[in-house]
């Protein structure tokens, strides 16, 4: 295998490696063959000294190109700058061993997603003689991982807001998630239907349950304001902490047309108002 | 829900009730608007109810002259609410950018006519 | 008018009067909903229909309406056509943009119905005449196109 030979140059014989040549080579086969497992060593400043087939594979250098370069080649340059390579060296001495999951590069400037660990390597007295590194590609896996949070959210995000009336003329929506537009349509359907439905002149829109607000999202529930009006009923807008009081300045959202209240409860309160009632004490509380 | 093909203008004491039908012509549209000026002439009403609650589609054209007519009215001193709109039409409408302006809705004419301070059946609706 | 008994997913009709907008509205919302469209999506097309209808009527006098369903890669569409001999649309970019009008009001409704629409497509040459065509997808189960 032409790799294998190519790969298969200066190793490092470490003490207690094994009972003779067989077990070595035997060893030094495995450490080529390996697939899945970038396998290399480092000297103890970092300097590349052996490098596997996986390890050509997953970072695009050939042995004879990387071998005698510093393994910070290996690292996005704000790593390098910020000194995460000489970290990881230092833990590992520490250590013993130092594991990371970040991104790496590749030799065409490519990145990937990686699970890094660093062993400090020493002799049977205890001196380091430097480090081994495996590093693992687990680009797949955390594109996996985050299209399942994805269509996890997506789903969270799907299963219909409930539309319930909460007194005599008030509906309440307690929104979660992002509106893009096929939410908006099946939103504004639902709840205009309800405010038919109840004859109910007040609806309280609650953002709270709404993580950050985007310029759809505020474009769509300025569209849901204007829906509601049509009808005869009127929206008032509910839950706007600061942060997202904030986003929607910064955002440049007009707003002024619109009823809105920092918590549902002052929202239920001007609902209240609006249609001339009042809550009133019957005495003591429970 | 009227069940007629035309447009019915009745004065209900002070107000005017105009009922549209489903699917008006342009023609019918255009003589609302005439029709609406005429009562108002006529009766010097406080306003109109403008009942869509058939109405199956509202384009720009029929948006159009009820914000007009709305305009004409209160030059002649009177009130406009449009009453009963659709949510599918009030979707659609959004959708396309329509916007009756800052003309007058209200939920059903029982509501409306509480506007008005009419007790058309003599009891007081809620607000 | 397309008398065809059962299958009014396809058909042709002429726009002669303003009486005809309504047919043509008419004509649209039995197509689209012989052709499984939800009740919001027939809304949009009809809306959309009944705007190019009349802006043939009122810019050209008269012109024709053709639909018919339209399959492509495994999903179904409604095309609906409108072809005139009127005097045609001078700068067409100008007229998709909202609040453009020569009439007076809210414009020729063109931008109304490309936001109601998937597709519109216009063709129109001034002293020739104008041929606009509206397109609306069918969502797949589950989905809502918009």
């Amino acid at each position: 295998m032409k790799t294998l030979e190519k790969s298969s140059t200066k190793v490092r014989k470490h003490e207690g490696s094994g009972s003779g040549n067989d077990t070595s080579e035997l060893m030094q086969s495995l450490i080529n063959s390996v697939r899945d497992y970038a396998i290399i060593l480092l000297d103890t400043e970092g300097h590349v000294l052996t490098w596997n087939s996986a390890a050509e594979r997953l970072k695009g250098w050939t042995a004879g190109e990387i071998i005698g370069k510093h393994f910070s080649v290996f690292y996005p340059p704000e790593d390098v700058e910020n000194g995460k390579t000489q970290l990881e060296l230092q833990t590992a001495a520490r250590e013993g061993r130092f594991e990371d999951e970040g991104w790496r590069v590749r030799k065409d400037g490519t990145r990937f997603w990686a699970n890094v660990i660093v062993t400090a390597l020493r002799n049977k007295n205890g001196v380091l003689q430097g480090f081994g590194k495996v590093t693992r590609d687990l680009t797949e896996r955390r594109a996996n991982e985050e299209r399942i949070s994805r269509q996890a959210q997506e789903l969270m995000e799907m299963a219909s807001v409930p539309i319930v009336q909460v007194w005599e003329g008030v509906v309440l929506v307690p929104l979660i998630g992002m509106l893009d537009s096929q939410r908006t349509q099946q939103l504004m359907e639902r709840l205009l239907q309800k405010i038919t439905e109840t004859g109910s002149p007040i609806a309280l829109v609650d953002i709270t349950g709404v993580p950050t607000i985007d310029t759809q999202t505020a474009q769509h529930l300025i569209e849901t304001v204007s829906a509601v009006r049509l009808l005869g009923a009127e929206v008032v807008l509910t839950g706007l902490r600061p942060m997202i009081a904030q986003t929607l300045v910064h955002l440049g959202v007009d707003l002024s047309n619109v009823v809105t209240r920092a918590s549902l409860v002052a929202g239920f309160r001007m609902a209240l108002d609006r249609l001339n009632l009042a809550v009133t004490s019957k005495g003591q509380a429970v | 829900m009227n069940g007629n093909d035309t447009v019915s203008v009745t004065k209900v004491r002070d107000v005017l009730m105009v009922t549209m039908p489903a699917d008006p012509d342009d023609s019918m549209i255009d003589s609302l608007q005439e029709r609406v000026l005429q009562a108002m002439e006529r009766y010097s009403p406080k306003g109109v109810i403008l009942d869509i609650s058939s109405v199956e589609t509202l384009d720009s054209f029929f948006a159009r002259t009820i914000s007009e007519t709305a305009r004409m009215v209160t030059l002649m001193g009177g009130r406009t609410i449009v009453v009963g709109m659709q949510p599918l039409v009030a979707v659609t409408a959004t959708q396309m950018g329509l916007t009756l302006g800052d003309l007058e809705t209200a939920l059903s004419v029982d509501r409306a006519l509480d506007r008005y301070g009419v007790q058309a059946s003599g009891q007081k609706g809620r607000g | 008018m397309s008398t065809a008994t059962g299958n009014w997913s396809t058909g042709e009709l002429s726009i002669k009067g303003d009486g005809d907008i309504v047919v043509a509205r008419r004509a649209v919302r039995q197509a689209a909903t012989q052709l499984g469209f939800s009740q919001s999506e027939v809304a949009r097309i009809v809306t959309a229909a009944s705007e190019i209808a009349r802006n043939v009527y009122r810019y050209a006098g008269e012109g024709v309406m053709r639909w018919c369903p339209v399959e492509k890669g495994g999903q179904r569409a409604i095309e609906v056509r409108f072809v005139d001999h009127g005097p045609g649309i001078a700068n067409v970019e100008l007229a998709l943009t909202e609040g453009y009008s020569t009439g007076g009001g809210l414009g020729m409704g063109l931008p109304g119905a490309k936001r109601l629409t998937d597709e519109l497509e216009i063709d129109s040459k001034v002293g020739q005449g104008t041929t606009v065509i509206l397109r609306k997808w069918r969502a797949k189960e589950g989905h809502v196109r918009n």
